[in-house]
């Protein structure tokens, strides 16, 4: 297990360092920060001694290495706009994308399990039916389209929940709902798959066959087995969404990571985008860790293999 | 009692009532949105009208301008004098306290201009500042703002972004500080922020009698952040904000039509200007040719698109200047919608079946795709790329640019040396390099002499126009869309005051 | 060299094609999803002949012209005028044409990368496996949308842009399904006896690996297609999609999103078609799955 899981790590630490470094060279291409740092009104000379000052005259690979080094040490360097370290304003926006993908995902497994579950029960019954036609839509909305559609109905013309903000747990209802929805179709796929396959297994036939209580038969024996792959996917759809929340927040002026990330691109506020980038796949990388080692210990196989 | 605010229609089946909630005028409170978070609320740590709009409301400068006569008058300077060309005293107002108990003396100004003139202390719009070799005591309530060289707009920019900070605190705070709890002498005083979401202002009861600006009406403003546009406009309708701007004609037309709110328009001193390489730092184009360049002038419908999409107060601008600004030359060659005199000039350019040329723009996608459809009508095909601002003005500045759209804004600075010496006067900015025009303007923004001055801009101007090295286009202007209840006069200076804001 | 498998497809041939067309038209979803593409296909082809108007053509002096099923609509423009005064309808069937082609290219792009670096890693396995699964890995850990939004920003918006940037960034999927479909015939009799025989690799990948994984790539192909088309979308949306005049249809609902709440129409229709466009593309993916292999059906 030990073995397993320093592997699993020393992977991760590798997919980090990859990440970066293909993020840094790419945004390299920007070219010079220099004149969106100095603002509109800049002269010439201004954006010369900006230039100078942030050393953007020296070569990439040297820039890189000066980044790593401090990354490593969790210092992300200055944010171009907002003149702080980017380490603050990262630990001020991301509670806010993290709310909202925990509350998402939450949604989307709760729809989503039992969805298909039920589902996979009853094949081709009237509720699969429905899963499907959930799933179906899911699939092909786009989200921004779904987002300000709920807007218009639910806070607009009903006022039931506000427009906009994060101020109170009603602020999060309509964008957990669209960024939730989003994750919803593969789950349930996924979910009621595995459970129309352990169903068939022998074992739970037997287990039938003994009597058992269906519920039981259902919850202890086929969910468990048929969860396990969910779990990989559940924390991959996480990482998706934490990286992809930038349209929802925006619409629902959400201001966490996601949009400090394309307001910063639209900025040019490179070290800030950069360090987004890094942590949006760091978590998806220990993300998928977390899932591993709970599928290793959930299914004792894997672990050998 | 249910009023029908707005019907929806989601592909035309469902149509649904809204029942508006005002809650501002019971409680004598404002909520205002705003799409961009500002990157410090330090007057001088950033660069956006937001922010300067912000600043107005915490901050005073020495002077004022007052909007209706345009006429400067005295804020927390009561006179003023030159002593000399580069020399300018001020008598300060006695008994102006800051928010934080601190009253206000010649050491705050000495300190304030003392630490902006400085490059290195990072002033973001250097512009601004660039003029100013520092201050001086010369008693607790006598001050001297000493100038690098003449700098005849000088007034101007005290009346504006130069605003006055208290020592004592700010030498404790510094710019970090000052940036997350500002403190200064205006209206209001920031209580609460939320970087990113909400700014909350509240009257200062203390605020000195006497400012131009007016004792405020309004108790408590509520900032908010909201980033969409269509978001502002759902929270608009349903109540939760008061107050918009910056909305596009279209929709507020359309918000005019219902009734509950009050739609204003102002015009702003930003104007639209199609940019062309006329110095091959692009290298070589069709555009070297100043024949291309008035067929250009002459194919764009700039009135049609003033008429039918920008509206309101904008008006077609035909000198590389905004009107109101001082030195802007009026009379100049001005080139009339005529698509065959167009063509007619591309033939005797050589150019009879048009060309291909690309054509950048960072804004309104809209007015950029009609001035596209005007210049296939005569044959030329621009191909478009649209890129954010930064990345644009860096393009620009590399000399990669043969053909754009973009827009200035001037800083709502009312004088030309804020544009047209901005843009020609040999800078990185300047694709005409015309050495007349960079010898003109150079002399006009170093002397004090205005009759003098005008005569040298209206000569630059006037060559500008005839060699067609900018096509002005328009001005633009902004709607405001607020409670129908609230009391709001906006100004041309594009600048809300809500100081002078209140409730019916 | 493939003499097993068309020996077996002679032998099972009449009956086999029978039963697949059997299943093909007893499957509701292909059925009305492919129905739905075709009729999206066949208004981007003849998008010439069926445009009512000149999709380019501005009238400024007509603009938000109603529906024809709103009361001052008139059947001049059946779906009314954009913005600038162009005929909606137009703009829609040409749209299709961009919308497909981002779909279209964008998986061929991403399916050409993604089926080597699959099909590799699941033939060759050991090291070239172990690079792979480590690419698609840091592949899968970048976050699509901010990086696509951040060279789309740098790069400009145009339709090139957007389709490389995004066919270098979705093979993931490809890569993924090609791997394990290839490791499962990798051991099979036909290709091991063709490697007995001395076959080049080359070869056996394009004749016995290629054709007998090609289900799997088609289900993928409209899987991505569907993702392309829905990420330039929302690029768009963000207003950093396809350059303009060109209208595809993300960049028709991010323009008509200004009048969300005035003119709703604006955005439905573009919404409906992309929505219509992505649900048919699923469909006849999840059918061309179900009938091709009915024993993976989930």
């Amino acid at each position: 297990m030990l073995r397993f899981f320093l592997k699993r790590l020393g992977l991760a630490a590798l997919v980090a360092f990859t990440v970066s470094l293909i993020s840094f060279s790419l945004l390299f291409l920007a070219g010079d920060p220099a004149i969106a740092l100095a603002g509109e009104g800049a002269t010439d000379a201004d954006i010369e001694a900006v230039r100078i000052q942030y050393g953007f005259d020296r070569p990439v690979l040297e820039q890189y290495g000066g980044w790593l080094g401090n990354a490593l040490t969790g210092d992300f360097g200055d944010s171009y706009y907002f003149k702080t370290p980017v380490i603050h304003l990262v630990a001020e926006k991301i509670p806010i994308t993290m709310t909202l993908g925990l509350c998402a995902i939450s949604f989307a497994i709760l729809l989503s399990i039992p969805l298909g579950v039920l589902a996979a029960v009853k094949p081709n019954s009237l509720i699969d039916r429905f899963a499907l036609f959930l799933s179906v839509i899911g699939q092909a909305m786009p989200s921004f389209w779904f987002g300000l559609i709920l807007i218009v109905i639910f806070a607009v013309n009903l006022g039931w929940v506000p427009v906009s903000g994060s101020d109170s747990w009603r602020h999060f209802i309509l964008p957990t709902v669209v960024l939730g929805y989003y994750a919803t179709p593969a789950i349930m796929r996924l979910t009621r798959a595995g459970m129309l396959e352990v169903l068939r297994a022998d074992y739970i036939r037997t287990a039938r066959a003994k009597g058992i209580r269906p519920g039981k038969v259902l919850f202890k024996h086929a969910l468990r087995n048929a969860v396990i792959p969910v779990v990989g996917l559940t924390a991959v759809q996480l990482g998706f969404m934490l990286g992809g929340s930038v349209i929802i927040e925006s619409i629902f002026a959400l201001n966490g990571a996601g949009f400090l990330a394309f307001e910063s691109i639209s900025r040019n506020d490179f070290p800030t985008v950069q360090a987004l980038i890094l942590i949006f796949s760091l978590i998806y990388v220990l993300l998928t860790l977390l899932a591993d080692l709970l599928n290793a210990w959930l299914d004792p196989r894997i672990r050998e293999a | 009692m249910k009023r029908k605010l707005l019907s929806f229609t989601l592909a035309s089946l469902m149509t649904v009532t809204v029942v508006p909630v005002f809650a501002g005028a019971s409680d004598n409170s404002l909520t205002v949105a705003f799409a961009r978070e500002l990157e410090s609320l330090d007057a001088y740590m950033n660069t956006d009208r937001d922010g300067i709009t912000l600043a107005r409301h915490i901050w005073d400068g020495l002077v004022y301008r007052d909007q209706k006569t345009g006429e400067y008058v005295g804020n927390l300077a009561t006179g003023w004098s030159w002593i000399d060309n580069t020399t300018l005293e001020f008598k300060l107002r006695k008994g102006v306290v800051f928010h934080n108990g601190e009253a206000f003396n010649a050491d705050d100004v000495v300190a304030t201009m003392n630490f902006v003139a400085k490059p290195e202390n990072g002033v973001k719009t250097q512009r601004n500042v660039a003029w100013i070799a520092g201050a001086e005591k010369v008693d607790d309530f006598t001050v001297r703002v000493l100038l690098k060289e003449p700098f005849p707009a000088a007034l101007e920019y005290l009346a504006g972004p130069v605003v006055i900070y208290p020592d004592e605190y700010f030498a404790k705070a510094g710019t970090k500080g000052m940036g997350i709890t500002p403190v200064g002498t205006g209206p209001y005083k920031v209580t609460g922020h939320e970087p990113g979401k909400r700014i909350d202002l509240v009257r200062y009861e203390g605020y000195h009698a006497d400012s131009p600006k007016g004792r405020p009406s309004i108790e408590k403003i509520t900032w908010r952040i909201i980033p969409e546009a269509n978001t502002q406009f759902a929270e608009l309708v349903s109540g939760g904000v008061e107050w918009i701007w910056q909305v596009p004609a279209d929709q507020a037309e359309r918000f005019s039509s219902l009734g509950n709110f009050t739609v204003t328009n102002e015009s702003t001193m930003r104007i639209g200007y199609l940019g062309f390489d006329a110095s091959d730092r692009y290298g070589e184009t069709p555009l070297d040719d100043v024949r291309v360049r008035r067929a250009i002038a002459h194919a764009i419908d700039r009135q049609g698109m003033v008429k039918s999409l920008l509206k309101g107060a904008s008006i077609v601008v035909n000198s590389a200047c905004f009107p109101s600004q001082f030195g802007c030359e009026l009379d100049v060659p001005t080139y009339e919608f005529d698509p065959g005199k167009a063509r007619a000039l591309l033939a005797e350019a050589g150019y009879p079946d048009g060309f291909e040329i690309p054509f950048y723009a960072y804004r309104d996608r809209s007015y950029a795709e009609a001035m596209m459809a005007n210049l296939s009508g005569v044959g030329i095909t621009p191909s478009l790329t649209y890129l954010k601002y930064a990345a644009l003005r860096d393009k620009v500045q590399n000399g990669e640019v043969p053909f754009l759209f973009m827009t200035w804004g001037s800083y709502s600075i009312n004088d030309v040396s804020a544009i047209t010496s901005a843009f020609f006067r040999g800078g990185k900015d300047d694709y005409a390099h015309d050495p007349e025009v960079i010898e003109w303007l150079t002399e006009a923004d170093s002397i004090t002499d205005p009759a003098k001055r005008k005569e040298l801009y209206s000569k630059a101007l006037k060559k500008i126009a005839d060699q067609v090295y900018w096509l002005p286009l328009f001005s633009y202007n902004t709607n405001y869309i607020y409670n129908a209840d609230l009391d709001f006069t906006p100004t041309p200076d594009e600048i809300p005051r809500f100081f002078s804001a209140s409730w019916k | 060299m493939n003499a097993q498998t068309v020996d077996t497809a002679e032998n099972t041939g009449p009956s086999q094609s029978a039963q697949m067309r059997r299943r093909i038209f007893r499957h509701f979803g292909l059925l009305i999803g492919g129905g739905i593409l075709i009729a999206i296909v066949l208004g981007a082809l003849l998008a010439g002949a069926l445009a009512p108007h000149d999709p380019y053509a501005q009238d400024l002096a007509n603009r938000f012209a109603d529906p024809v099923w709103k009361e001052a609509g008139s059947w001049e423009y059946i779906l009314g005028t954009d913005h600038l005064g162009r005929d909606y309808l137009s703009r829609l069937l040409y749209g299709a044409r961009i919308s497909l082609l981002i779909g279209l290219v964008t998986a061929l792009i991403s399916g050409v990368i993604g089926t080597i670096m699959g099909v590799s890693a699941g033939y060759f396995g050991g090291k070239v496996d172990a690079v792979v699964m480590f690419l698609i890995t840091v592949r899968l850990s970048m976050p699509v949308v901010l990086v696509a939004l951040a060279v789309v920003a740098l790069f400009g918006g145009s339709l090139l842009v957007v389709v490389t940037v995004l066919g270098l960034l979705l093979w993931d999927r490809f890569a993924v399904v090609m791997r394990s479909s290839t490791m499962q015939i990798r051991g099979l009799d036909y290709v091991t006896s063709a490697k007995a025989l001395g076959c080049s690799t080359l070869r056996i990948l394009l004749t016995e690996i290629m054709p007998n994984v090609l289900n799997n790539l088609i289900v993928i192909v409209t899987l991505e297609m569907a993702h392309a088309i829905i990420l330039e979308a929302a690029l768009s949306f963000l207003g950093l999609g396809v350059q303009p005049p060109l209208p595809s249809w993300g960049l028709m609902i991010s323009e008509g999103k200004n009048m969300l709440l005035f003119e709703p129409w604006l955005i439905t229709i573009p919404g409906v078609a992309l929505f219509a466009l992505i649900f048919a593309i699923n469909m006849l993916g999840d059918g061309i799955r179900d009938v091709t292999a009915p024993e993976n059906r989930n």
